[in-house]
């Protein structure tokens, strides 16, 4: 889209580049020859991302991110989907009520969120695993899922798609695989895309929920930070720069083979 | 009750009769939708739900379809009642506005889809639908998408899609609602050159007087949720029992009047201008008491100018106010009767005072509208 005049780009340059310039900051800063993060780096040298790749802790810590983010989007893609779909088109006392239940992960104060699920979690045994983070996760991933599932059922789904597929002899689950979830597919992939970015960087429940064997990687970079200082912090986080870049193109890609 | 058997109009025919009987439909309570609907669809024939939007036709469709329970009343399907079954349990070709064809898949997979619904195998499925396709003239087609096809194939995919599994009728809800006149004239063609092929029985709605008169073998008219009047196209546009459907239906002239009585199985009625003449009784409904007033409907192609020495049932002096050539032919408002006559004739008259007449036959006593 072409800058509707000069005036406006030079007001919303300065913003573009505050925002940008703290994550852009960091690939430089993992570039550095020093053994301490420090601005501005030495360069130039990439043993921060070989130290970071060797590093049997880290290394540790990244899968675990990665384990406790599908999981989640597992988790939360089906129930956010499952919730749009019960919701949609029906009209009955209390509805917003459960919409705002749906949606309420996002709203709840994390730290509340991350004291809550420990204590309900100590007994179960679920402090300290991967599943047990991931499973709160999901509960922050399923409210991107629902609202992306809910636009694309209202906008992408004709109703007499519907119907001609019950017309033709379709039940309930025919009618989901062959009319509902071709129209939904690509809103309910951007939901999840969302609800993965949302969760892999996600430190307050990680941190409250974490045991000697998963420590996620945003707790890991939050520990050594206050501990060690090494450029492996600045080598991991352009990994999620990385990661973020791809999420983003995703759903560009997604939202244009949405069909007309 | 056997009728599959029963042959409409010498063509081979399918489906099984379809009998809507005693239907109600409130969606909140004591507002009711469809009040009372009843008809019956032969194997093979073509019947209309026609009438305004709000009169309850489409809602009747949906019922008979099986996406709406109704509130009370059978509709029956070879003498089975369905009215409990959903939609796809029931066995009706449905063929909405816009075709919803399913945009992702191809031509042949949209026409196989009820095949495949009924576990039939991938190579008979395959087969049927290109036979079926290849009856819509679109077997060149078979792998293309949706969108790529023009409206009237399109409609020939939707068409083929809904008869592929032999159903026991078609339903069409307003297919060709949202088209040009001309495209609709062509698919109207369409429609009525495939179900004569293939013998089906079609259950169709719309709002549009001229598409039932062309297609349907029964008009059913529908107002405020009721079935007003039901007969053939002919029927229902020259004897029409209301100033609704007489005015739904087209042009009209209503001719105020007092009833006198019944003779022989007409009624006789004294017009405004004090002349006694005659009129045909309204076949449903009420028909209005000796003494009370109501009106007559006449068709404007129905009143003709007499010259010299031609003659007619009644008669009526009157003044022309002017012409209107509309091609096939001309259309003239006459002061008569005290109120403003239309009459359509092929050459007008060009003096200004004329002499105008109909035929009993052609004079339909109304019965009075609103609750039996």
């Amino acid at each position: 889209m072409a800058p509707r005049s000069l005036g406006l780009t030079l007001a919303v340059a300065p913003i573009v580049f505050f925002l940008l310039l703290p994550s852009l900051i960091i690939i430089p800063m993992a570039l550095t020859k020093g053994q301490l993060i420090q601005f501005p780096p030495q360069w130039i040298s990439i043993h921060a991302f070989t130290d970071y790749l060797s590093d049997p802790q880290w290394m540790r810590s990244t899968l675990v991110s990665f384990q406790v983010s599908a999981f989640a989007v597992l988790v939360g893609g089906v129930t956010g989907t499952c919730a749009a779909l019960a919701l949609h088109g029906k009209t009955f006392a209390g509805k917003s009520l459960l919409t705002g239940l749906v949606l309420a992960p996002i709203v709840i104060p994390l730290i509340v969120l991350a004291l809550g699920s420990y204590l309900v979690f100590a007994p179960l045994r679920l402090v300290g695993t991967w599943p047990g983070i991931g499973l709160v996760h999901a509960l922050l991933v399923t409210p991107y899922v629902f609202i992306s599932a809910q636009t694309s059922l209202t906008a992408e789904l004709n109703p007499a798609l519907v119907r001609s597929a019950r017309s033709l002899g379709a039940g309930r689950w025919p009618v989901f695989r062959h009319v509902i979830w071709p129209a939904i597919r690509p809103g309910v992939l951007s939901g999840c895309v969302m609800g993965f970015a949302v969760s892999f960087d996600e430190v307050v429940v990680a941190l409250f929920l974490q045991g000697p064997d998963t420590v996620t990687l945003p707790v890991r970079m939050f520990t050594a930070i206050q501990f060690e200082l090494t450029p492996k912090i600045a080598a991991s986080a352009s990994l999620f720069i990385l990661l973020a870049t791809l999420a983003l193109v995703a759903q560009g890609l997604l939202a244009r083979r949405r069909p007309a | 009750m056997n009728v599959s058997g029963m042959n409409v109009s010498g063509m081979n025919v399918s489906g099984r009769l379809l009998d809507v009987r005693h239907v109600w439909k409130s969606y909140t309570p004591d507002v009711f939708a469809v009040r009372d609907v009843n008809f019956t669809l032969e194997p093979g024939a073509f019947l209309t739900l026609l009438g305004p939007s709000g009169s309850g036709k489409t809602s009747t469709l949906m019922m008979v379809a099986g996406f709406e329970a109704p509130t009370e009343g059978e509709i029956r399907v070879g003498g089975r009642d369905v009215a409990g079954l959903p939609a796809e349990k029931r066995n009706f070709g449905v063929v909405f506005q816009g075709y919803a064809l399913f945009p992702h898949m191809s031509v042949l997979d949209n026409v196989e889809f009820a095949l495949r619904m009924r576990k039939v195998g991938r190579g008979d499925r395959r087969r049927q639908a290109m036979a079926m396709l290849d009856r819509v003239g679109l077997a060149a087609f078979a792998h293309r998408r949706p969108r790529e096809l023009s409206g009237g194939q399109q409609q020939r995919v939707a068409l083929a899609r809904a008869l592929v599994f032999e159903p026991d009728a078609l339903l069409l809800d307003e297919p060709l609602g949202a088209l040009d006149r001309k495209l609709r004239e062509q698919l109207q063609a369409e429609i009525k050159d495939i179900q004569r092929r293939v013998g089906i029985s079609i259950l169709f709605v719309t709002h549009d007087q001229d598409e039932a008169m062309t297609m349907s073998d029964q008009i059913a008219v529908m107002a405020d949720g009721q079935v007003v009047q039901i007969g053939t196209p002919a029927e229902v546009y020259q004897h029409p029992n209301t100033a609704f459907v007489a005015g739904f239906l087209g042009e009209t002239n209503l001719l105020p009047v007092v009833v006198r009585g019944v003779e022989n199985g007409h009624a006789v009625v004294r017009f405004e201008d004090g002349t006694t003449g005659r009129a045909r009784m309204p076949r449903g409904g009420r028909p209005p008491a000796s003494g009370a007033s109501g009106f007559v409907s006449i068709r404007p192609e129905r009143l003709r100018f007499l010259g010299d020495g031609a003659s007619s049932d009644h008669s009526t002096d009157g003044v022309v106010g002017g012409h209107v050539f509309l091609g096939r032919h001309a259309r003239s408002t006459v002061r008569a009767l005290g109120q403003a006559l239309i009459v359509s004739s092929l050459d007008p008259q060009r003096s200004e005072t004329v002499r105008i007449g109909w035929d009993t036959d052609d004079a339909q006593l109304l019965a009075p509208e609103g609750p039996d």
